[in-house]
């Protein structure tokens, strides 16, 4: 019990105290006015499709991965798109390891709200085959430092991740058309997501009777009565609202929340795009490069095949977008060795749960217990099987 | 070897160390006792460090390691602002950011006793001095000096309390008075109670000083005397 005592953060009457009676008067104990939001950074990491936000001394990491699965029943032609949140004891410690607080259980709600309800992410463009094979979008929010306001940081890292995530780009082949190949990020540029409108959400707090502020810290949300988390875009579409806490509203001050938030959503929304473009033109120069060293490896590597040569080629007549039928001569030919070894692959889903591994399991124990074909795959530069048997792990 | 006047003193005084440094040898010191405090460890007749810090001396014979962290690790003598956390019969449990509560005896007062026992709730943040600190017990504190005197510890009312770091905290007590409070201290009136946990409570008439007085102690925090210097400058020249 002692050991507990020590490890939790409290707060002092008198900071209690002072925050509320400053905000009489309009001041905020880090010199903001009560509606000016704390300073708002974006990160991206090195892979597409994470992000790292800070806001003030809040601190959220966004990861989006994706899978193929089978859809739900009832929308098969529909990709799916759910959202998990990570507490890490380091960000504060009263998260505790494990089991998902109360808090974790809100704050992915109101993210998947936001995201998911307001249709903001094209799920109908992640179908490859209906009802067989939709991609399953994954939304990782990993809180590293706690700071207060939780809700818009994890918010913007959502969609920062999502603004630069790129999935594999796959195709139809096979002899009935119903095979799917995944083509490896070097062989064709991976696609983004279609994401129709960006939600962001903006949280109030009320503390005392009735002073409201907007942003607020670890330790004005230590204070207040109530918090409400408004989502909303642009065009000042309201996509999601949340208001825990008891306090009481007047409808007057939930509208004028509202047109407070309209505004931040376009600050904000202003920032995630110029962030998420620099990011782009980044990438895009780096990709002269990566299709330059790709290149090089076949000529330093004596030991190559000659089929890999074939595939530098390929590459760079894609680059120059040439001809591209050359390109998928190749391509069918390594479909046709491939398709009679993976053949169940694409064999009809016996069950309808949506959960089920992406790949039959009895086909890939197969694979591993001839493990001769299994190398085989690799060394001829079929890396398709490669990624589907990650997307399946992961 | 025997000719040289031999090391008294370590050569390392005032300058970093890191864990595994050897700063005396006491082999080749002349039976002279000398003092360890905290990040000292002795093997044999090798004093070596433990934790990465500065190494300082204070005369005629101690030895500690000082660093900047967010947790603080009691020592006997040290000044520390604590939050009530608990009430029982005896003692008050007081967080100091330290790897335990600290006990606060109820009669630690100055003219305490079991009559006029001091009533603290929840969240009262209090200026005591560390009188026991042992390991793998909870360290003691008193609010009262070694006379027995009230001498400015206890109850602190309203103001502002911050967390910063030990590094920060000890930064405010050194002298001279570091540029910040100098700064700040001609143009505003403000009071400041400085714990060497990394508690910093801050009080002053208007709250906009407290708020001016709290941020810029903050931002200090990795800034050289020269940059602190302008930064509280322009700061002031702003206000006024």
């Amino acid at each position: 019990m002692e050991q507990r005592l020590a490890n939790t953060w409290r707060m002092t009457v008198n900071e209690k105290k002072f925050i509320e009676s400053a905000l009489e008067s309009e001041l905020r104990i880090d010199g903001r006015r009560p509606f000016d939001y704390r300073r708002l950074t974006i990160k991206f990491g090195r892979e597409d499709g994470s992000s790292e936000v800070q806001l003030g001394q809040t601190h959220v990491m966004g990861f989006v991965t994706s899978q193929l699965v089978q859809p739900y029943r009832d929308r098969p032609n529909e990709g799916t798109l759910s959202v998990f949140t990570e507490f890490s004891p380091m960000a504060d410690p009263s998260f505790e390891a494990g089991r998902p607080s109360e808090y974790a259980v809100e704050l992915g709600r109101i993210i998947d709200r936001g995201l998911r309800e307001s249709r903001a992410v094209d799920t109908e463009s992640l179908c490859v085959v209906a009802g067989k094979w939709v991609w399953s979008i994954r939304i990782d929010l990993h809180i590293l430092d706690n700071g207060g306001n939780l809700v818009d940081a994890s918010n913007v890292a959502a969609l920062a991740a999502l603004l630069t995530f790129r999935r594999p780009e796959c195709t139809l082949g096979g002899d009935d058309r119903q095979e799917v190949i995944l083509h490896p990020p070097e062989v064709r540029e991976p696609l983004p997501l279609i994401i129709h409108h960006l939600p962001i959400a903006v949280t109030f707090a009320f503390i005392g009777d009735e002073n409201l502020v907007i942003d607020p810290t670890h330790h004005e949300e230590a204070v207040m009565g109530g918090r409400m988390s408004i989502t909303l875009n642009t065009n000042g579409e309201v996509c999601a609202f949340q208001k825990p806490g008891g306090q009481g509203t007047m409808q007057s001050v939930v509208m004028q929340c509202l047109r407070i938030a309209s505004v931040k959503a376009g600050d904000i929304t202003s920032k995630i795009k110029t962030a998420v473009e620099s990011y782009n033109t980044e990438r895009a120069l780096k990709m002269v490069k990566r299709h330059a060293n790709i290149n090089a490896v076949d000529v330093n590597e004596p030991g190559q095949k000659a089929k890999q040569i074939l595939e530098g080629k390929k590459i760079k007549s894609e680059e120059c977008s040439v001809s591209q039928s050359d390109a998928m001569d190749v391509e069918q030919g390594r479909i046709k060795k491939r398709s009679d070894k993976n053949q169940s692959f694409t064999g009809g889903p016996s069950s309808w749960d949506p959960y089920s591994e992406g790949v039959n399991t009895d086909e890939l124990k197969a694979n591993l217990a001839s493990r001769g074909e299994f190398y085989d795959l690799i060394s001829s530069v079929s890396l398709e099987f490669l990624v589907c048997y990650d997307c399946s792990l992961t | 070897m025997a000719s040289k006047p031999l090391p008294t003193r370590s050569t390392f005084i005032d300058k970093p160390v890191v864990p595994g440094d050897v700063i005396l040898d006491l082999s080749k010191l002349t039976d002279q006792t000398i003092k360890l405090g905290g990040g000292l460890q002795q093997d044999h007749d090798a004093i070596t460090v433990v934790k990465a810090g500065i190494l300082r001396f204070s005369k005629p014979n101690k030895y500690w390691i000082e660093s900047s962290q967010k947790r603080y690790i009691p020592t006997v003598g040290d000044t520390v602002l604590g939050i009530v956390v608990d009430t029982r019969a005896d003692n008050f449990f007081v967080d100091i950011k330290g790897p335990m509560v600290a006990f606060l005896p109820v009669l630690a007062f100055e003219g305490g006793t079991r009559r006029n026992i001091p009533k603290f709730e929840a969240g009262t943040l209090i200026y005591a001095r560390v009188v026991k600190a042992n390991t793998g017990m909870n360290p003691e504190l008193s609010c009262m000096d070694a006379s027995g005197k009230a001498a400015e510890f206890g109850l602190i009312k309203d103001g502002y309390m911050f967390e910063s770091s030990t590094g920060l905290s000890r930064m405010l007590l050194s002298s001279p008075t570091c540029p910040v409070l100098e700064g700040l201290g001609k143009k505003l009136a403000f009071e400041i109670a400085v714990g060497l946990n990394g508690r910093v409570w801050v009080n002053a008439e208007h709250q906009s000083t407290i708020i001016l007085v709290a941020n810029a102690i903050m931002n200090s925090e990795s800034l050289t005397p020269v940059q602190q210097k302008i930064m509280v400058e322009r700061l002031l020249d702003r206000v006024n």
